[in-house]
């Protein structure tokens, strides 16, 4: 399969050698429009043959990132690099670089196999090697029986596959896809999204995949490059931007996450100890140095308060401690969502799993609960 | 047994509602009155007519082939047919290469939706006015005395005024070019603008130069335009003769005024007769584009 076999790729699965081809390196990458700026002095590198997923809400920049990596914008600052050689000056066309673009934006007038084979066609191959590889790819994605087919007479799940399809018949060495899963409906999202990384490991090049869905992005994802305002957030492996966001935007967008604002009130060898809005809380550590007095948000995920039946007996609890009731009762099916207030009027949410019999026989507004967490699971946001 | 109660639904506000095939019926029944009035009738009375006996003045009504053989067998007719034909083809050739450019200007190159169709209103600006006088200007425009005349002496390009640039067959296309462009604009206009930025965008990343963009992309996707466009530009020449009475003033014929001659001398059957082969050459000419365009597929 020549779509396998280009460039001889490692051949052990999942792992990413170092000096692999497919490597993009930004470096202070900036574009304006107008008089706003959509991508501001973004550094960052993706290792060749990793999933890097641009996660963000609409308007953060991600997709004037991955236009300006295929070419389609020119950056105002900053240098693109592939494997080292530049990249800006080099028109769309002529880099290693395919594009799955939002919608797909096939060829509306051109059949599965035309619509393929275009690029090749372009590139001025024989007709007989066009033939072989368009037959190829079609195969590769499971086409072969809809290549006669229009566009229109296809599904939003078969148009993808010959989106990917028309990108990977040219053999690139990175595949950007803008919002590849925004067309589908849950449940087509739900298995493609397996499919897109499945197809990602076989291949071993490089994916840039953009998305506004946090889920998603965790799913599917080697490394998440949080953006906001066209500047890079936070990067990191699923479970580092899901447990340890370091900052305010990362911690509110992951959702689920309890935010309180407050203050540094003491800092020991042991670890830091807040006062958030009457709530005393205590944390393991910082990602960056904090000094006594310094103004500060703490994050908490929901699944990791604990909820427990019971009046507040003392006067003085401990930190990471809390007497409050439940507001509302959210019921999810695999969770539960517990909105509850604390006596002094703080809102803080809890998420139990459904098997898990501590919320059942709370009455909304009337029992007695003690919310409690563990200091590893105060997540600090400094930066 | 396993009951639910859901609220009733509530019941037709009328039950003496007019059903969806009554109101379609109804809707549709208007324009087509109109079109059997207006349209099918006269055509059948010219048909009708063109088959009788015609007199010194007019007709009786006595079936004969004459009308037809006496105009199939001139010289003058027949050349005059020719002349339509070959002026539609011309004009309709003329206006694509003109008003594809166009439309390709003001549906892609011109980025602002706004801008767009502000320019769109301007190009149609000049069809605000009078067919006839939008025929007229051009007498000032390409006469002996006329400003292009003018232009051409005044820069020493010829040294006399050209004859052919009013009343001659060269004048009655570039003005019927003129006149009936629009129609070639605005239908292959609409057709591009329906053009998703993101395909082309496709087109460019898998290495399409311009001219293979307007090849495999525009050209394709501009069709139903294009085939519309071309249809409303033949029709309308074919069947013109006010431009080619004007422009032509008598260095040109068409059909058209050969039927308006006819009608003058109070030979009915004749120009019934003539009018009946003009639309049999006309709707020929529409099926060929019809078919060229496979237009069924696209709408």
């Amino acid at each position: 399969m020549t779509i396998l076999a280009q460039n001889e790729r490692p051949a052990d699965d999942g792992l990413v050698a170092s000096g692999q081809r497919g490597t993009v390196v930004l470096r202070g990458v900036s574009k304006r429009f107008g008089s706003t700026t959509a991508v501001d002095g973004v550094d960052l590198t993706i290792p060749g043959g990793s999933y890097v997923v641009l996660l963000g809400p609409s308007g953060c920049g991600k997709t004037t990132l991955l236009r300006m990596v295929g070419g389609h914008e020119v950056a105002d600052a900053g240098d693109i690099l592939l494997d080292g050689v530049r990249l800006n000056d080099v028109p769309a066309a002529q880099r290693d670089i395919s594009t799955v673009f939002q919608h797909y934006a096939l060829f509306p007038h051109k059949t599965v196999y035309e619509n393929v084979e275009f690029g090749l066609k372009m590139r001025r191959l024989s007709p007989d090697e066009r033939q072989r590889r368009v037959n190829e790819a079609l195969a590769f994605m499971d086409l072969t029986n809809l290549r006669d087919r229009l566009p229109k007479q296809l599904s939003g799940g078969q148009q993808q596959r010959v989106a990917l399809a028309r990108a990977l018949v040219t053999q690139p060495t990175v595949l950007l896809l803008d919002e590849p899963l925004g067309d589908l409906d849950r449940l087509l999202q739900l298995r493609m999204r397996v499919e897109l990384r499945t197809l990602q490991r076989r291949l071993r090049i490089t994916f840039i995949h953009v998305t506004h869905n946090q889920e998603e992005a965790l799913a599917i994802a080697d490394q998440i490059v949080v953006m906001q305002n066209g500047q890079i957030r936070q990067v990191g492996s699923p479970q580092a931007v899901y447990r340890r966001p370091t900052n305010l935007f990362t911690a509110s967008f992951m959702g689920d996450n309890n935010i309180l604002a407050g203050r540094v009130a003491s800092v020991d060898g042991d670890g830091i100890l807040l006062e958030c809005e009457g709530l005393r809380l205590r944390a393991r550590s910082a990602p960056e140095p904090v000094v006594p007095g310094q103004a500060i948000h703490a994050a908490i995920r929901a699944s990791t308060v604990r909820v427990r039946q019971e009046a507040a007996a003392g006067a003085t609890l401990p930190p990471n401690c809390v007497a409050a009731r439940a507001t509302f009762v959210e019921y999810l099916g695999d969770t539960v969502k517990l909105h509850c207030q604390t006596a002094s009027g703080l809102a803080l949410v809890a998420k139990v799993p459904e098997q898990d019999p501590s919320w059942q026989g709370i009455r909304e507004d009337e029992t007695d609960l003690m919310l409690e967490w563990d200091e590893d699971d105060v997540q600090l946001l400094t930066s | 047994m396993s009951s639910y109660s859901l609220p009733e639904a509530v019941p037709a506000a009328s039950s003496r509602r007019l059903s969806g095939n009554a109101v379609w019926a109804l809707l549709l029944s208007l324009p087509l009155l109109w079109l059997l009035v207006f349209l099918i009738v006269p055509v059948l009375v010219v048909l009708i007519v063109s088959f009788f006996q015609p007199t010194l003045s007019g007709f009786e009504r006595a079936f004969t082939l004459d009308n037809y053989r006496a105009l199939l067998s001139s010289g003058p007719f027949f050349s005059t047919l020719l002349n339509t034909l070959l002026s539609a083809l011309i004009t309709t050739v003329v206006t694509f290469l003109v008003g594809f450019w166009v439309a390709y200007y003001l549906a892609l190159v011109v980025p602002n939706l706004r801008t767009r169709f502000a320019l769109f209103i301007i190009a149609l600006a000049p069809f605000f006015t009078s067919f006839l006088i939008r025929a007229v200007a051009w007498i000032p425009m390409m006469g002996r005395e006329g400003v292009l005349n003018s232009a051409l002496l005044s820069l020493g390009i010829t040294s006399q005024p050209l004859d052919f640039l009013l009343f001659s067959n060269f004048a009655v296309r570039v003005a019927m070019a003129q006149l009936y462009l629009l129609f070639m604009i605005s239908p292959i206009f609409f057709s591009l603008s329906t053009i998703e930025p993101a395909v082309l965008e496709a087109a460019r990343d898998m290495g399409a130069r311009w001219w293979s963009i307007l090849w495999e992309i525009l050209l394709p996707l501009a069709r139903p335009g294009i085939v519309i466009g071309a249809v409303f530009v033949f029709v309308l020449s074919m069947g013109d003769f006010a431009t080619v009475r004007l422009i032509g003033g008598g260095a040109s014929t068409s059909v058209g005024l050969s039927i308006q001659n006819f009608v003058t001398y109070m030979q009915f059957p004749q120009a019934a007769a003539a009018a009946s082969i003009l639309v049999l050459v006309t709707v020929l000419g529409v099926v060929l584009l019809l078919r060229w365009g496979a237009i069924g597929e696209e709408l």
